[in-house]
Protein backbone atom coordinates (compact mmCIF):
# COMPACT_ATOMS: atom_id res chain seq x y z
CA UNK A 1 0.00 0.00 0.00
CA UNK A 2 2.94 2.31 0.67
CA UNK A 3 3.62 2.27 -3.07
CA UNK A 4 0.11 3.52 -3.81
CA UNK A 5 0.39 6.32 -1.22
CA UNK A 6 3.69 7.33 -2.80
CA UNK A 7 1.95 7.41 -6.19
CA UNK A 8 -0.66 9.87 -4.93
CA UNK A 9 1.94 12.06 -3.26
CA UNK A 10 4.13 12.09 -6.39
CA UNK A 11 1.06 13.06 -8.42
CA UNK A 12 0.47 15.98 -6.08
CA UNK A 13 3.98 17.32 -6.62
CA UNK A 14 2.87 19.56 -9.46
CA UNK A 15 0.24 21.09 -7.18
CA UNK A 16 2.60 21.75 -4.27
CA UNK A 17 3.64 25.10 -5.79
CA UNK A 18 0.00 26.27 -5.92
CA UNK A 19 -0.51 25.14 -2.36
CA UNK A 20 2.67 26.91 -1.18
CA UNK A 21 1.55 30.16 -2.85
CA UNK A 22 -1.85 29.85 -1.17
CA UNK A 23 -0.23 29.33 2.22
CA UNK A 24 1.87 32.47 1.76
CA UNK A 25 -1.19 34.48 0.63
CA UNK A 26 -3.15 33.15 3.60
CA UNK A 27 -0.44 34.11 6.07
CA UNK A 28 -0.07 37.62 4.60
CA UNK A 29 -3.84 38.21 4.60
CA UNK A 30 -4.17 36.92 8.13
CA UNK A 31 -1.26 39.10 9.34
CA UNK A 32 -2.76 42.18 7.72
CA UNK A 33 -6.16 41.25 9.11
CA UNK A 34 -7.72 41.52 5.64
CA UNK A 35 -9.69 38.31 5.66
CA UNK A 36 -9.66 34.97 7.44
CA UNK A 37 -9.28 32.31 4.79
CA UNK A 38 -8.07 29.58 7.14
CA UNK A 39 -10.78 27.16 6.06
CA UNK A 40 -9.81 27.47 2.40
CA UNK A 41 -6.43 25.73 2.65
CA UNK A 42 -7.54 22.27 3.84
CA UNK A 43 -10.54 22.54 1.52
CA UNK A 44 -8.25 23.17 -1.46
CA UNK A 45 -6.01 20.29 -0.41
CA UNK A 46 -9.02 17.94 -0.70
CA UNK A 47 -9.97 19.43 -4.05
CA UNK A 48 -6.38 18.85 -5.25
CA UNK A 49 -6.64 15.23 -4.10
CA UNK A 50 -9.89 14.90 -6.03
CA UNK A 51 -8.05 16.10 -9.14
CA UNK A 52 -5.80 13.01 -8.88
CA UNK A 53 -8.92 10.90 -9.48
CA UNK A 54 -9.23 12.51 -12.91
CA UNK A 55 -5.70 11.44 -13.86
CA UNK A 56 -6.40 7.94 -12.52
CA UNK A 57 -9.62 7.72 -14.47
CA UNK A 58 -8.10 9.00 -17.71
CA UNK A 59 -5.45 6.27 -17.76
CA UNK A 60 -7.69 3.58 -16.23
CA UNK A 61 -5.31 3.30 -13.29
CA UNK A 62 -7.96 1.69 -11.08
CA UNK A 63 -8.35 -1.22 -13.52
CA UNK A 64 -4.58 -1.63 -13.82
CA UNK A 65 -4.26 -1.49 -10.02
CA UNK A 66 -6.57 -4.53 -9.81
CA UNK A 67 -3.72 -6.59 -11.27
CA UNK A 68 -1.21 -5.45 -8.61
CA UNK A 69 -0.91 -7.18 -5.21
CA UNK A 70 -3.98 -6.38 -3.11
CA UNK A 71 -4.68 -3.61 -5.62
CA UNK A 72 -8.46 -3.39 -5.35
CA UNK A 73 -8.26 -2.68 -1.60
CA UNK A 74 -5.06 -0.68 -1.55
CA UNK A 75 -6.14 1.73 -4.25
CA UNK A 76 -8.99 2.92 -2.00
CA UNK A 77 -7.08 2.75 1.29
CA UNK A 78 -4.17 4.77 -0.09
CA UNK A 79 -6.49 7.49 -1.42
CA UNK A 80 -8.11 7.93 2.00
CA UNK A 81 -4.75 7.95 3.77
CA UNK A 82 -3.15 10.41 1.33
CA UNK A 83 -6.13 12.75 1.67
CA UNK A 84 -6.07 12.48 5.43
CA UNK A 85 -2.35 13.32 5.38
CA UNK A 86 -3.06 16.39 3.26
CA UNK A 87 -5.84 17.48 5.63
CA UNK A 88 -3.65 16.96 8.71
CA UNK A 89 -0.71 18.87 7.22
CA UNK A 90 -2.75 21.83 5.96
CA UNK A 91 -4.83 22.01 9.15
CA UNK A 92 -1.62 21.93 11.18
CA UNK A 93 -0.21 24.80 9.09
CA UNK A 94 -3.43 26.79 9.59
CA UNK A 95 -3.41 26.10 13.35
CA UNK A 96 0.25 27.02 13.71
CA UNK A 97 -0.18 30.19 11.64
CA UNK A 98 -3.19 31.25 13.74
CA UNK A 99 -1.14 30.67 16.87
CA UNK A 100 1.80 32.74 15.65
CA UNK A 101 -0.39 35.52 14.27
CA UNK A 102 -2.55 35.96 17.37
CA UNK A 103 0.53 35.78 19.60
CA UNK A 104 2.55 38.37 17.66
CA UNK A 105 -0.41 40.70 17.35
CA UNK A 106 -1.91 40.48 20.83
CA UNK A 107 0.83 38.83 22.92
CA UNK A 108 -1.90 36.43 23.98
CA UNK A 109 -3.01 33.12 22.56
CA UNK A 110 -6.68 32.37 22.16
CA UNK A 111 -6.54 28.59 22.33
CA UNK A 112 -10.28 28.26 22.05
CA UNK A 113 -10.33 30.11 18.76
CA UNK A 114 -7.42 28.10 17.34
CA UNK A 115 -9.08 24.88 18.42
CA UNK A 116 -12.36 25.91 16.83
CA UNK A 117 -10.51 26.72 13.56
CA UNK A 118 -8.79 23.31 13.61
CA UNK A 119 -11.97 21.41 14.48
CA UNK A 120 -14.12 23.35 12.03
CA UNK A 121 -11.79 23.03 9.05
CA UNK A 122 -10.98 19.36 9.63
CA UNK A 123 -14.68 18.55 10.13
CA UNK A 124 -15.69 20.34 6.93
CA UNK A 125 -12.95 18.73 4.84
CA UNK A 126 -13.54 15.23 6.23
CA UNK A 127 -17.25 15.67 5.60
CA UNK A 128 -16.44 16.61 2.01
CA UNK A 129 -14.10 13.63 1.60
CA UNK A 130 -16.59 11.24 3.20
CA UNK A 131 -19.35 12.25 0.79
CA UNK A 132 -17.26 12.70 -2.32
CA UNK A 133 -15.12 9.55 -2.34
CA UNK A 134 -17.82 6.85 -2.35
CA UNK A 135 -19.67 8.90 -5.01
CA UNK A 136 -16.50 9.06 -7.11
CA UNK A 137 -15.89 5.31 -6.77
CA UNK A 138 -19.48 4.62 -7.74
CA UNK A 139 -20.09 7.10 -10.56
CA UNK A 140 -16.68 8.40 -11.63
CA UNK A 141 -15.17 11.79 -10.91
CA UNK A 142 -17.12 13.87 -13.45
CA UNK A 143 -20.56 12.66 -12.42
CA UNK A 144 -19.56 12.87 -8.73
CA UNK A 145 -18.65 16.55 -9.12
CA UNK A 146 -22.06 17.35 -10.55
CA UNK A 147 -23.69 15.14 -7.93
CA UNK A 148 -22.02 16.93 -5.05
CA UNK A 149 -23.10 20.37 -6.30
CA UNK A 150 -26.66 19.16 -6.72
CA UNK A 151 -26.63 17.62 -3.21
CA UNK A 152 -25.21 20.75 -1.54
CA UNK A 153 -27.73 22.93 -3.36
CA UNK A 154 -30.53 20.48 -2.49
CA UNK A 155 -29.57 20.34 1.19
CA UNK A 156 -29.47 24.16 1.36
CA UNK A 157 -32.95 24.44 -0.20
CA UNK A 158 -34.44 21.69 1.98
CA UNK A 159 -32.80 23.22 5.08
CA UNK A 160 -34.21 26.63 4.19
CA UNK A 161 -37.69 25.24 3.65
CA UNK A 162 -37.61 23.23 6.88
CA UNK A 163 -36.44 26.22 8.92
CA UNK A 164 -39.53 28.08 7.77
CA UNK A 165 -41.81 25.23 8.81
CA UNK A 166 -40.23 24.01 12.06
CA UNK A 167 -38.85 25.73 15.10
CA UNK A 168 -35.19 24.85 15.50
CA UNK A 169 -34.91 26.49 18.90
CA UNK A 170 -34.87 23.14 20.71
CA UNK A 171 -32.10 21.80 18.48
CA UNK A 172 -30.02 24.87 19.24
CA UNK A 173 -30.65 24.38 22.96
CA UNK A 174 -29.44 20.81 22.69
CA UNK A 175 -26.32 21.96 20.82
CA UNK A 176 -25.62 24.47 23.61
CA UNK A 177 -25.85 21.65 26.16
CA UNK A 178 -23.28 19.68 24.16
CA UNK A 179 -20.96 22.66 23.79
CA UNK A 180 -18.62 21.48 26.55
CA UNK A 181 -18.24 18.07 24.94
CA UNK A 182 -17.81 19.29 21.40
CA UNK A 183 -14.04 18.71 21.53
CA UNK A 184 -14.72 14.99 22.00
CA UNK A 185 -17.88 14.67 19.93
CA UNK A 186 -16.56 16.23 16.71
CA UNK A 187 -13.46 14.00 16.42
CA UNK A 188 -15.61 10.93 17.14
CA UNK A 189 -18.08 11.94 14.44
CA UNK A 190 -15.18 12.54 12.04
CA UNK A 191 -13.64 9.11 12.67
CA UNK A 192 -17.01 7.33 12.34
CA UNK A 193 -17.90 9.27 9.21
CA UNK A 194 -14.54 8.56 7.58
CA UNK A 195 -14.62 4.88 8.51
CA UNK A 196 -18.13 4.37 7.11
CA UNK A 197 -17.22 6.28 3.96
CA UNK A 198 -14.02 4.22 3.53
CA UNK A 199 -15.88 0.94 3.96
CA UNK A 200 -18.50 1.97 1.40
CA UNK A 201 -15.82 2.99 -1.11
CA UNK A 202 -13.89 -0.22 -0.51
CA UNK A 203 -17.02 -2.30 -1.06
CA UNK A 204 -17.86 -0.43 -4.26
CA UNK A 205 -14.35 -0.96 -5.62
CA UNK A 206 -14.18 -4.63 -4.58
CA UNK A 207 -17.35 -5.37 -6.53
CA UNK A 208 -16.68 -3.06 -9.44
CA UNK A 209 -16.46 -4.41 -12.95
CA UNK A 210 -13.71 -2.69 -14.93
CA UNK B 1 3.30 -31.45 -18.04
CA UNK B 2 2.20 -28.97 -15.33
CA UNK B 3 -0.15 -26.21 -16.37
CA UNK B 4 0.60 -22.67 -15.25
CA UNK B 5 -2.84 -21.45 -16.40
CA UNK B 6 -6.05 -23.45 -16.54
CA UNK B 7 -9.34 -22.02 -17.75
CA UNK B 8 -12.38 -24.27 -17.36
CA UNK B 9 -15.89 -23.49 -18.58
CA UNK B 10 -15.44 -19.73 -18.37
CA UNK B 11 -18.70 -18.00 -19.22
CA UNK B 12 -19.81 -14.42 -18.94
CA UNK B 13 -22.92 -12.74 -20.27
CA UNK B 14 -23.29 -9.14 -21.39
CA UNK B 15 -26.34 -7.66 -23.08
CA UNK B 16 -24.98 -8.09 -26.58
CA UNK B 17 -22.06 -10.45 -26.10
CA UNK B 18 -21.36 -13.72 -24.37
CA UNK B 19 -18.28 -15.77 -23.50
CA UNK B 20 -19.38 -19.37 -23.87
CA UNK B 21 -17.61 -22.16 -22.00
CA UNK B 22 -14.07 -21.05 -22.69
CA UNK B 23 -11.59 -23.85 -22.00
CA UNK B 24 -7.82 -24.03 -22.47
CA UNK B 25 -4.61 -24.86 -20.61
CA UNK B 26 -1.20 -23.25 -20.82
CA UNK B 27 1.69 -25.55 -19.78
CA UNK B 28 4.76 -24.29 -17.93
CA UNK B 29 7.58 -22.94 -20.06
CA UNK B 30 5.34 -22.27 -23.06
CA UNK B 31 4.00 -19.26 -24.94
CA UNK B 32 0.36 -19.25 -25.94
CA UNK B 33 -0.90 -16.88 -28.60
CA UNK B 34 -4.51 -15.84 -28.17
CA UNK B 35 -6.04 -14.73 -31.45
CA UNK B 36 -9.41 -13.60 -32.70
CA UNK B 37 -10.98 -10.63 -34.42
CA UNK B 38 -11.93 -7.41 -32.58
CA UNK B 39 -14.79 -8.05 -30.19
CA UNK B 40 -14.29 -11.84 -30.25
CA UNK B 41 -13.76 -11.96 -26.48
CA UNK B 42 -9.97 -11.82 -26.06
CA UNK B 43 -9.86 -8.89 -23.64
CA UNK B 44 -12.91 -10.15 -21.72
CA UNK B 45 -11.18 -13.52 -21.26
CA UNK B 46 -8.00 -11.80 -20.08
CA UNK B 47 -9.97 -9.59 -17.69
CA UNK B 48 -11.72 -12.65 -16.25
CA UNK B 49 -8.38 -14.45 -15.79
CA UNK B 50 -7.14 -11.38 -13.89
CA UNK B 51 -10.44 -11.10 -11.98
CA UNK B 52 -10.93 -7.53 -13.19
CA UNK B 53 -14.48 -8.29 -14.32
CA UNK B 54 -17.08 -9.84 -12.05
CA UNK B 55 -20.01 -12.26 -12.27
CA UNK B 56 -18.41 -14.78 -14.56
CA UNK B 57 -18.78 -18.49 -14.05
CA UNK B 58 -16.21 -21.26 -14.43
CA UNK B 59 -12.90 -22.04 -12.83
CA UNK B 60 -9.60 -20.30 -13.44
CA UNK B 61 -6.35 -21.48 -11.90
CA UNK B 62 -3.05 -19.68 -12.13
CA UNK B 63 0.00 -21.50 -10.70
CA UNK B 64 -2.57 -23.83 -9.14
CA UNK B 65 -4.15 -20.97 -7.18
CA UNK B 66 -7.83 -20.15 -7.61
CA UNK B 67 -8.00 -16.70 -9.22
CA UNK B 68 -10.90 -15.56 -7.00
CA UNK B 69 -9.63 -16.87 -3.66
CA UNK B 70 -5.87 -16.44 -3.75
CA UNK B 71 -5.58 -13.27 -5.76
CA UNK B 72 -2.63 -11.72 -3.93
CA UNK B 73 -0.45 -14.83 -4.40
CA UNK B 74 -1.32 -14.78 -8.08
CA UNK B 75 -0.73 -11.03 -8.45
CA UNK B 76 2.76 -11.33 -6.93
CA UNK B 77 3.64 -13.86 -9.64
CA UNK B 78 1.95 -12.43 -12.71
CA UNK B 79 3.13 -9.57 -14.91
CA UNK B 80 0.45 -7.78 -16.90
CA UNK B 81 0.23 -5.54 -19.94
CA UNK B 82 -3.31 -4.40 -20.67
CA UNK B 83 -4.57 -2.43 -23.61
CA UNK B 84 -4.81 1.27 -22.56
CA UNK B 85 -4.58 0.66 -18.82
CA UNK B 86 -1.54 1.88 -16.97
CA UNK B 87 -0.16 4.45 -14.55
CA UNK B 88 -1.44 8.05 -14.73
CA UNK B 89 0.49 9.77 -17.48
CA UNK B 90 1.88 12.59 -15.34
CA UNK B 91 4.23 10.04 -13.73
CA UNK B 92 7.71 9.23 -15.04
CA UNK B 93 9.48 5.85 -15.46
CA UNK B 94 11.53 6.80 -12.39
CA UNK B 95 8.32 7.33 -10.38
CA UNK B 96 7.10 3.88 -11.44
CA UNK B 97 10.18 2.33 -9.85
CA UNK B 98 9.56 4.31 -6.64
CA UNK B 99 5.97 3.07 -6.52
CA UNK B 100 6.53 -0.53 -7.57
CA UNK B 101 9.37 -1.26 -5.14
CA UNK B 102 6.82 -0.76 -2.37
CA UNK B 103 4.11 -2.68 -4.22
CA UNK B 104 5.74 -6.00 -5.23
CA UNK B 105 7.75 -8.08 -2.77
CA UNK B 106 10.08 -9.18 -5.58
CA UNK B 107 10.43 -5.89 -7.41
CA UNK B 108 13.94 -5.72 -8.88
CA UNK B 109 15.00 -2.09 -9.41
CA UNK B 110 18.29 -3.13 -11.03
CA UNK B 111 16.47 -5.27 -13.57
CA UNK B 112 13.96 -2.47 -14.21
CA UNK B 113 16.70 0.10 -14.84
CA UNK B 114 18.57 -2.41 -17.03
CA UNK B 115 15.49 -2.87 -19.24
CA UNK B 116 14.92 0.90 -19.28
CA UNK B 117 18.49 1.34 -20.53
CA UNK B 118 18.23 -1.54 -23.04
CA UNK B 119 15.07 -0.03 -24.53
CA UNK B 120 16.55 3.51 -24.42
CA UNK B 121 13.62 4.82 -22.39
CA UNK B 122 13.98 8.21 -20.65
CA UNK B 123 13.83 8.01 -16.86
CA UNK B 124 12.57 11.46 -16.03
CA UNK B 125 10.10 12.24 -18.79
CA UNK B 126 6.40 12.08 -18.05
CA UNK B 127 4.59 9.13 -19.63
CA UNK B 128 2.41 11.53 -21.61
CA UNK B 129 5.45 12.79 -23.52
CA UNK B 130 6.49 9.30 -24.64
CA UNK B 131 5.59 7.94 -28.06
CA UNK B 132 3.06 5.09 -28.27
CA UNK B 133 5.84 2.60 -28.87
CA UNK B 134 7.94 3.85 -25.94
CA UNK B 135 4.91 3.73 -23.67
CA UNK B 136 4.23 0.14 -24.70
CA UNK B 137 7.86 -0.76 -24.00
CA UNK B 138 7.57 0.85 -20.57
CA UNK B 139 4.46 -1.24 -19.84
CA UNK B 140 6.34 -4.40 -20.83
CA UNK B 141 9.39 -3.45 -18.74
CA UNK B 142 7.10 -2.80 -15.75
CA UNK B 143 5.43 -6.20 -16.20
CA UNK B 144 8.79 -7.98 -16.28
CA UNK B 145 10.61 -6.39 -13.37
CA UNK B 146 9.21 -8.33 -10.40
CA UNK B 147 10.34 -11.73 -11.74
CA UNK B 148 6.85 -12.97 -12.59
CA UNK B 149 6.23 -16.60 -13.48
CA UNK B 150 3.46 -15.79 -15.91
CA UNK B 151 3.07 -12.85 -18.25
CA UNK B 152 -0.45 -11.99 -19.38
CA UNK B 153 -0.25 -9.57 -22.26
CA UNK B 154 -3.08 -7.94 -24.18
CA UNK B 155 -1.75 -6.71 -27.52
CA UNK B 156 1.79 -6.07 -26.21
CA UNK B 157 3.36 -5.49 -29.62
CA UNK B 158 0.75 -3.13 -31.07
CA UNK B 159 2.22 0.29 -31.75
CA UNK B 160 5.79 -1.01 -31.86
CA UNK B 161 7.96 -0.64 -34.94
CA UNK B 162 9.50 -3.86 -36.38
CA UNK B 163 12.82 -3.30 -34.57
CA UNK B 164 11.19 -2.75 -31.20
CA UNK B 165 8.91 -5.74 -31.81
CA UNK B 166 11.94 -7.85 -32.48
CA UNK B 167 13.59 -6.66 -29.23
CA UNK B 168 10.44 -7.37 -27.26
CA UNK B 169 10.02 -10.82 -28.77
CA UNK B 170 13.59 -11.77 -27.96
CA UNK B 171 12.99 -10.66 -24.34
CA UNK B 172 9.89 -12.88 -24.24
CA UNK B 173 11.96 -15.80 -25.55
CA UNK B 174 14.59 -15.22 -22.84
CA UNK B 175 11.84 -15.03 -20.26
CA UNK B 176 10.65 -18.59 -20.87
CA UNK B 177 14.14 -20.07 -21.20
CA UNK B 178 14.28 -21.58 -17.69
CA UNK B 179 11.21 -23.71 -18.45
CA UNK B 180 9.32 -22.41 -15.41
CA UNK B 181 7.83 -19.24 -16.85
CA UNK B 182 5.07 -18.87 -19.43
CA UNK B 183 3.41 -16.18 -21.52
CA UNK B 184 -0.24 -15.76 -22.47
CA UNK B 185 -0.28 -13.28 -25.27
CA UNK B 186 -3.13 -11.81 -27.30
CA UNK B 187 -2.20 -10.20 -30.58
CA UNK B 188 -3.49 -9.09 -33.94
CA UNK B 189 0.02 -9.27 -35.35
CA UNK B 190 -0.10 -12.96 -36.14
CA UNK B 191 3.39 -13.05 -37.67
CA UNK B 192 4.81 -12.31 -34.19
CA UNK B 193 2.96 -15.32 -32.85
CA UNK B 194 4.17 -17.56 -35.67
CA UNK B 195 7.72 -16.72 -34.53
CA UNK B 196 7.36 -17.36 -30.83
CA UNK B 197 4.10 -19.10 -29.86
CA UNK B 198 4.13 -22.77 -28.87
CA UNK B 199 0.34 -22.88 -28.68
CA UNK B 200 -2.39 -20.99 -30.48
CA UNK B 201 -5.84 -20.52 -29.02
CA UNK B 202 -8.39 -19.02 -31.33
CA UNK B 203 -11.55 -17.36 -30.05
CA UNK B 204 -14.44 -16.38 -32.27
CA UNK B 205 -17.70 -14.82 -31.16
CA UNK B 206 -17.02 -15.71 -27.51
CA UNK B 207 -16.21 -19.37 -28.21
CA UNK B 208 -12.89 -21.16 -28.44
CA UNK B 209 -12.78 -22.63 -31.91
CA UNK B 210 -9.38 -24.24 -31.58
CA UNK B 211 -6.50 -24.55 -29.15
CA UNK B 212 -3.51 -26.45 -30.55
CA UNK B 213 0.26 -26.35 -30.75
CA UNK B 214 1.52 -23.88 -33.32
CA UNK B 215 3.50 -26.62 -35.10
CA UNK B 216 0.41 -28.80 -35.38
CA UNK B 217 -1.52 -25.90 -36.88
CA UNK B 218 1.09 -24.75 -39.34
CA UNK B 219 2.17 -28.25 -40.42
CA UNK B 220 -1.14 -30.08 -40.55
CA UNK B 221 -3.64 -27.42 -41.57
CA UNK B 222 -3.63 -26.20 -45.15
CA UNK B 223 -5.57 -24.23 -47.72
CA UNK B 224 -6.78 -26.05 -50.80
CA UNK B 225 -7.12 -23.83 -53.84
CA UNK B 226 -9.66 -25.39 -56.16
CA UNK B 227 -12.23 -24.72 -58.87
CA UNK B 228 -15.97 -24.92 -58.31
CA UNK B 229 -16.02 -28.32 -60.05
CA UNK B 230 -13.29 -29.67 -57.76
CA UNK B 231 -14.98 -28.15 -54.72
CA UNK B 232 -18.20 -30.00 -55.52
CA UNK B 233 -16.34 -33.31 -55.20
CA UNK B 234 -15.28 -32.56 -51.60
CA UNK B 235 -16.97 -34.26 -48.68
CA UNK B 236 -18.10 -31.73 -46.02
CA UNK B 237 -16.36 -33.82 -43.34
CA UNK B 238 -13.00 -33.27 -45.00
CA UNK B 239 -12.78 -29.51 -44.65
CA UNK B 240 -13.32 -26.97 -41.88
CA UNK B 241 -14.63 -23.93 -43.78
CA UNK B 242 -14.24 -22.31 -47.18
CA UNK B 243 -14.24 -18.89 -48.79
CA UNK B 244 -15.34 -18.38 -52.37
CA UNK B 245 -13.13 -15.83 -54.12
CA UNK B 246 -13.64 -14.38 -57.64
CA UNK B 247 -12.16 -17.31 -59.49
CA UNK B 248 -11.55 -20.08 -56.97
CA UNK B 249 -12.43 -21.65 -53.65
CA UNK B 250 -10.06 -21.38 -50.65
CA UNK B 251 -10.82 -24.40 -48.51
CA UNK B 252 -9.39 -24.80 -45.01
CA UNK B 253 -8.45 -28.40 -44.22
CA UNK B 254 -7.28 -29.92 -40.93
CA UNK B 255 -5.06 -32.68 -42.26
CA UNK B 256 -3.01 -32.16 -45.38
CA UNK B 257 -1.75 -35.78 -45.52
CA UNK B 258 -5.19 -37.36 -45.21
CA UNK B 259 -6.57 -34.94 -47.80
CA UNK B 260 -3.74 -35.73 -50.22
CA UNK B 261 -4.39 -39.45 -50.08
CA UNK B 262 -8.16 -39.05 -50.63
CA UNK B 263 -8.28 -36.33 -53.32
CA UNK B 264 -6.34 -35.59 -56.47
CA UNK B 265 -6.27 -31.79 -55.95
CA UNK B 266 -2.61 -30.87 -55.77
CA UNK B 267 -2.72 -27.17 -54.91
CA UNK B 268 -2.51 -27.21 -51.13
CA UNK B 269 -0.85 -24.15 -49.61
CA UNK B 270 0.72 -24.01 -46.19
CA UNK B 271 -1.34 -21.94 -43.81
CA UNK B 272 -0.51 -18.74 -41.97
CA UNK B 273 -2.32 -17.67 -38.81
CA UNK B 274 -3.77 -14.77 -40.74
CA UNK B 275 -5.29 -17.14 -43.36
CA UNK B 276 -6.62 -19.30 -40.57
CA UNK B 277 -8.27 -16.35 -38.82
CA UNK B 278 -9.74 -15.06 -42.06
CA UNK B 279 -11.30 -18.35 -43.16
CA UNK B 280 -12.49 -19.25 -39.66
CA UNK B 281 -14.22 -15.89 -39.27
CA UNK B 282 -15.42 -15.14 -42.79
CA UNK B 283 -15.70 -18.65 -44.18
CA UNK B 284 -18.74 -20.91 -44.36
CA UNK B 285 -19.18 -24.64 -43.95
Amino acid sequence: MLGFIKKDIIMLKSNFKTLAILIVVYIIMAFKGIMDISFILPFISVMIMISTFSYDEFNKWNSYACTLPNGRKNVVKSKYISTLLMIIITTFIVGLASFIITYTQTQKVNYEEILSIILGTSFATILLESFMYPTIYKFGVEKARIGIFVSVFGIAIIGGLLSNIFNFGKVLELLKLLENYIIIIIPIIMVVMLYISYKISERINLNKEF
Amino acid sequence: MDNILEVKNLSKKYLEFELKNVNFNLPKGMIMGFIGENGAGKTTTIKAILDIIKDYSGEIKILNFDNKKETTKIQENVGVVLDDMFFPEILTPNDINTIMKDTYKNWDSNLYFKYIKDFSLPLKKQIKTLSKGMRKKLEIVTALSHHPKLLILDEPTSGLDPIARNEVISIFQDFIQNGECSIFFSSHITTDLEHIADYITFINNGEIVLSKTCDELLNEYGIVKCTEKEFDTLDKKDYVKYIKTKCEYDVLIENKKAFNTKYKIKTIDNITLEDLMLIMVKGVK
